[in-house]
C-alpha cells in the first residue's frame, strides 16, 4: 500500500517579490464540501521562505469549493486519533513534514488517511530545491485533490491579467501585465505601459504570452517569452487592428482578429510558414475567437445577425454554426478542457454575466448575479472559471467554482484588475 | 498671443470656406444637405489682423519686407499659409501686408512652442513627449556606438522595420539613415534617465502640438465639433453625424496640409474584444463618408474600443459620451 515516489522540483524564479498586491476573499460557501483536516506540516531543518505550507494547501483546496479543509492545534506526529476525527465527522485527514535534506535540497513527506476505514489513501515524498516551497505546497494540493475526488487539481498553475493603476504624480493610468501563482501570490510584472494592454493568453506550453497592445498608438499584437528577458515580438503588421490572439494547442498557430479593409474576420496565422490563413468571411464583425481542446474547432464570437451570438466553425469541414440561441447578447466564448462546453458573457436585461453553455444540448446557465462580468476562462481542470468583473465600481477576479458556485474574488488595494487567464499546469 | 492666433485662424478658414463648393459633395448625400448649415459667408478680417507686431526672434518685418512677391508666396506656401494668398490672374500678390503680418504670426506662435518646449525639465519633456504618442527607448552611449544588430532590434522592437533597409544575409544596410529616423522619431534616453535627443525631440512635438493645436482652433472658431456620438452597439451614420462630418470634409479641403485621425471608442459594456471591433467599425462609416470627397489618403483609423472613456462610471450618462469617434488632426 505504502509507496514512495520521487521528483523534483526546481527552484522557481527566486526574484520574485513576497509582497502579495492581490487580497483575497471568499464568498457564497456552502456546506456540500469534503470535510478534512490538514495538520500543520513539521518543519525539520532551517527554511529561508517564510511560508505556511499547510496553510496554503488549506487555503486552495477551500477556494476549489470542493473541500471544507480544516487546521489542527498540533503536529500530527505519534498514532492518529481516528475515533477523534470520525467524532468530529472529517473524512480524510493530511499531514506530513519538511525536512531539509542538504544545504539546497529538501524532502517532503505526505501522508493522507482515510478517517472511516483508518488507511492510507497516498503517501510520498517528493523533493525540492530551495525556493520552492510555495510551488511545493500548490503540487502537494494537486496530489490531495486526486487521492480524495480522482481528478486533477488545478493548483500548480500560474494566472496572467492586467492591472490598471493611476500614477500618483500626473494621474495617468498605468497598465501591467502581471503573472501570479493561481492563488495571487508571487506577482510579477511581465510588461508596464502608458497605453492599454489587452487580451493576454498563455500559449499551451505556457511558455509565452500573447497581448493586445495600443503602445504604436493602434492595436497590435505581440508574443512575450514570460520568463525570458527578451523584448515582445510584434507579429508582422497587419492593414487595422489586430486583436484577440488565441492559441492554437499546438503552439505553432495562433488565431487573429485582423481587420483587412475594414472588414473584422479571424485569421490563422503561422509561425513556421509566417502565413495567414482566413478562418471566417462574413462582412460582419467576426472575433473573440477560442480553439477547441483538441483544436479542430473555433468558438467566436460575430454580429452576423444583427445581434451578438457565438458561433462554432469545424476547421475541417468549414461548416459554420450557431452556437446560442437564448437571449441578444451572448460574446467571448471559451471551451472547457473536455471541449463540451462554453463559458461566455451573455446579456440578461441590462446586465451582461458569466453563463455556462452545453455545447450538444444548447443548454444556458447563468452563473452570476453581476452586471458587468467579462473575460472569462477555464481553471485547467475545468472546475473553476475566472472572470472579471465589477465591485464597488472597481474591477477584481472572481473565481467560480463549478462544484457549487461558490466564489474566490482577487482584488487590489488600489487599483483595477481585469483580463485574466489561466496557464496549463506548470513544469 | 492668444487673441492673435485666433485672429489668424479666422482669417484662415473663412477665406478657405468660400472656395469650397457644396457641388463637389458626393451624390448620396446631396439630399442631407441644408446649405444655411454650412459657413459660406465670409467676414473680412483683414483689417483686424493688422495687429502691431513687435516680438520677433523668427523672421523680422525688415527681412520679410525686403523679399519679392514671389518669394513671400513661396514662404507662405511652406507655412501652409496657402490659403491665405491671394494672387491675380497674372500670379501678382494681391494683399502682400497680410502675407507678412501672417508669416510674422505663424512663426512667433511656433517660436513660442519651442521656447515654452526649451524651459521643461527632463522629466516634463518626456511625459510630453510620451503624451504625443512618442516612445522611449533606454541606451547606454550613443545610438551611434550601438551594433548594427542592436539598432535593427530598436527598430523592430518600435515598429520602425519600415527604414531597415537589409541584404540577404541580414546585414544592415543604411545604418546612417536608421541612426536619423531612430533620433527624429523617438525619445532616447541614457541609463539615467535623460534625453540625449532633446532638439530632435522638441522638434517633433513643436511640428505635431502645432498642427493639433492650430487645427482644434480652427475648428472651435468655425463652431465644428470634434467628436460623434453613436447609439448602443450601433456604428450608423444619421443624418446629424453626416452634417458634421460634411463639415470635416469641407474643412479638410481647405487646409491641405491637415491629416485625421479618426479615434472610435466604445462604452463599457459588453466584451472588450467585441468593443474594440465596434470603436473600428464606427470610425471607419466616418472614414467611408470623407472618402466621397477623395480624403482617404490623408485618414487613419484606429479603435480603442472601452479603453479610453471620457467618463468613467456605470450609468446611461458616462455610456452616452463615451460612445464616439473623434476627429484628431495633425
Amino acid at each position: 500500500m505504502k509507496y514512495i515516489k520521487y521528483f523534483i522540483l526546481f527552484g522557481f524564479l527566486a526574484s520574485f517579490s513576497a509582497n502579495a498586491l492581490l487580497e483575497v476573499s471568499i464568498i457564497k460557501s456552502k456546506d456540500d464540501s469534503f470535510p478534512i483536516v490538514i495538520a500543520p506540516f513539521e518543519m525539520i531543518g532551517k527554511f529561508q521562505e517564510d511560508v505556511d505550507l499547510a496553510k496554503i494547501i488549506r487555503d486552495n483546496l477551500n477556494r476549489s469549493g470542493q473541500f471544507d479543509a480544516k487546521s489542527t492545534n498540533q503536529l500530527t506526529t505519534g498514532p492518529i486519533d481516528f475515533d477523534f476525527y470520525l467524532k468530529h465527522k472529517k473524512d480524510a485527514i493530511v499531514f506530513g513534514k519538511i525536512r531539509q535534506i542538504s544545504s539546497n535540497v529538501n524532502h517532503a513527506e505526505i501522508y493522507i488517511y482515510d478517517v472511516l476505514t483508518q488507511k492510507p489513501l497516498y503517501v510520498n515524498k517528493i523533493a525540492f530545491t530551495n525556493g520552492a516551497l510555495r510551488k511545493t505546497a500548490h503540487a502537494l494540493s494537486d496530489v490531495i485533490y486526486y487521492a480524495l475526488l480522482g481528478q486533477k487539481g488545478s493548483f500548480n498553475t500560474r494566472l496572467s491579467f492586467v492591472t490598471v493603476s493611476k500614477s500618483k504624480k500626473n494621474a495617468k493610468r498605468i497598465y501591467r501585465l502581471k503573472i501570479s501563482d493561481w492563488d495571487g501570490k508571487n506577482e510579477q510584472t511581465i510588461i508596464k505601459d502608458d497605453d492599454p494592454i489587452l487580451s493576454p493568453a498563455w500559449s499551451a506550453d505556457q511558455r509565452k504570452i500573447a497581448y493586445v497592445s495600443f503602445k504604436n498608438n493602434r492595436s497590435d499584437v505581440f508574443v512575450k517569452y514570460v520568463f525570458q528577458e527578451t523584448l515582445p515580438q510584434k507579429l508582422p503588421k497587419f492593414n487595422g487592428i489586430a486583436s484577440s490572439p488565441a492559441w492554437h494547442p499546438d503552439g505553432k498557430n495562433i488565431a487573429l482578429t485582423l481587420s483587412k479593409n475594414g472588414n473584422k474576420d479571424i485569421y490563422l496565422y503561422n509561425f513556421e510558414s509566417r502565413k495567414l490563413k482566413r478562418l471566417t468571411t462574413n462582412v460582419a464583425i467576426d472575433t473573440e475567437a477560442n480553439f477547441s481542446p483538441d483544436g479542430k474547432s473555433i468558438a467566436f464570437t460575430s454580429n452576423r445577425t444583427g445581434q451578438v451570438q457565438v458561433y462554432i466553425k469545424n476547421l475541417k469541414s468549414g461548416k459554420i454554426s450557431r452556437a446560442t440561441f437564448e437571449g441578444r447578447y451572448n460574446a467571448k466564448p471559451v471551451y472547457s478542457p473536455n471541449g463540451k462546453d462554453l463559458a461566455l458573457i451573455h446579456r440578461v436585461g441590462k446586465d451582461y454575466r458569466l453563463a455556462l453553455l452545453d455545447i450538444a444540448s444548447r443548454d444556458l446557465t447563468v452563473l452570476t448575479q453581476n452586471k458587468s462580468d467579462e473575460s472569462p476562462y477555464f481553471s485547467p481542470n475545468g472546475g473553476m472559471i475566472i472572470y472579471s468583473t465589477n465591485r464597488d465600481n472597481k474591477g477584481i477576479l472572481s473565481i467560480i467554482s463549478l462544484h457549487n458556485n461558490q466564489t474566490v474574488e482577487l482584488m487590489q488595494k488600489e487599483g483595477e484588475v481585469r483580463e485574466p487567464s489561466w496557464s496549463n499546469y506548470s513544469n | 498671443m492668444s487673441k492673435k492666433i485666433l485672429l489668424l485662424s479666422s482669417v484662415i478658414f473663412l477665406s478657405s470656406c468660400a472656395s469650397t463648393s457644396i457641388s463637389e459633395l458626393g451624390d448620396k448625400f446631396l439630399d442631407l444637405i441644408n446649405p444655411s448649415d454650412t459657413p459660406t459667408e465670409v467676414t473680412d478680417l483683414s483689417e483686424e489682423i493688422f495687429v502691431a507686431y513687435d516680438d520677433s526672434a523668427g523672421f523680422t518685418f525688415e527681412e520679410l519686407e525686403v523679399l519679392s512677391n514671389d518669394e513671400l508666396i513661396e514662404i507662405a506656401k511652406e507655412k501652409g499659409l496657402e490659403d491665405i494668398l491671394k494672387i491675380d490672374a497674372d500670379g501678382n500678390l494681391q494683399n502682400r501686408d497680410e502675407i507678412i503680418n501672417a508669416l510674422l504670426e505663424a512663426e512667433a506662435l511656433l517660436d513660442n512652442a519651442t521656447q515654452e518646449l526649451q524651459s521643461l525639465s527632463n522629466d516634463a519633456l518626456i511625459e510630453r513627449a510620451e503624451e504625443k504618442g512618442m516612445d522611449s527607448v533606454v541606451v547606454s552611449g550613443e545610438l551611434k556606438s550601438l551594433s548594427n544588430d542592436e539598432l535593427i532590434e530598436i527598430a523592430k522592437e518600435k515598429g520602425m522595420e519600415d527604414t531597415l533597409v537589409l541584404d540577404a544575409d541580414g546585414n544592415l544596410q543604411n545604418r546612417d539613415e536608421v541612426i536619423k529616423a531612430l533620433t527624429d522619431n523617438l525619445i532616447i534616453l541614457d541609463e539615467d534617465g535623460n534625453i540625449q535627443n532633446k532638439d530632435e525631440v522638441i522638434e517633433a512635438l513643436r511640428e505635431g502640438a502645432e498642427e493639433t493645436k492650430l487645427a482644434a482652433l480652427l475648428l472651435e472658431n468655425a463652431g465644428i465639433t470634434s467628436t460623434l456620438y453613436f447609439s448602443y452597439d450601433d456604428s450608423e451614420i444619421d443624418e446629424v453625424a453626416t452634417r458634421i462630418i460634411i463639415q470635416h470634409a469641407n474643412f479638410m479641403q481647405s487646409n491641405p496640409s491637415f491629416n485625421l485621425r479618426l479615434e472610435g471608442h466604445a462604452d463599457e459594456r459588453g466584451t472588450r474584444e467585441y468593443n474594440l471591433a465596434l470603436g473600428e467599425n464606427r470610425a471607419l462609416n466616418v472614414k467611408e463618408v470623407l472618402g466621397l470627397y477623395n480624403l482617404e489618403d490623408r485618414i487613419v483609423v484606429v479603435s480603442y474600443g472601452e479603453e479610453k472613456p471620457i467618463l468613467t462610471g456605470s450609468n446611461e450618462e458616462a455610456w452616452e459620451k463615451n460612445r464616439r469617434v473623434e476627429f484628431s488632426y495633425y
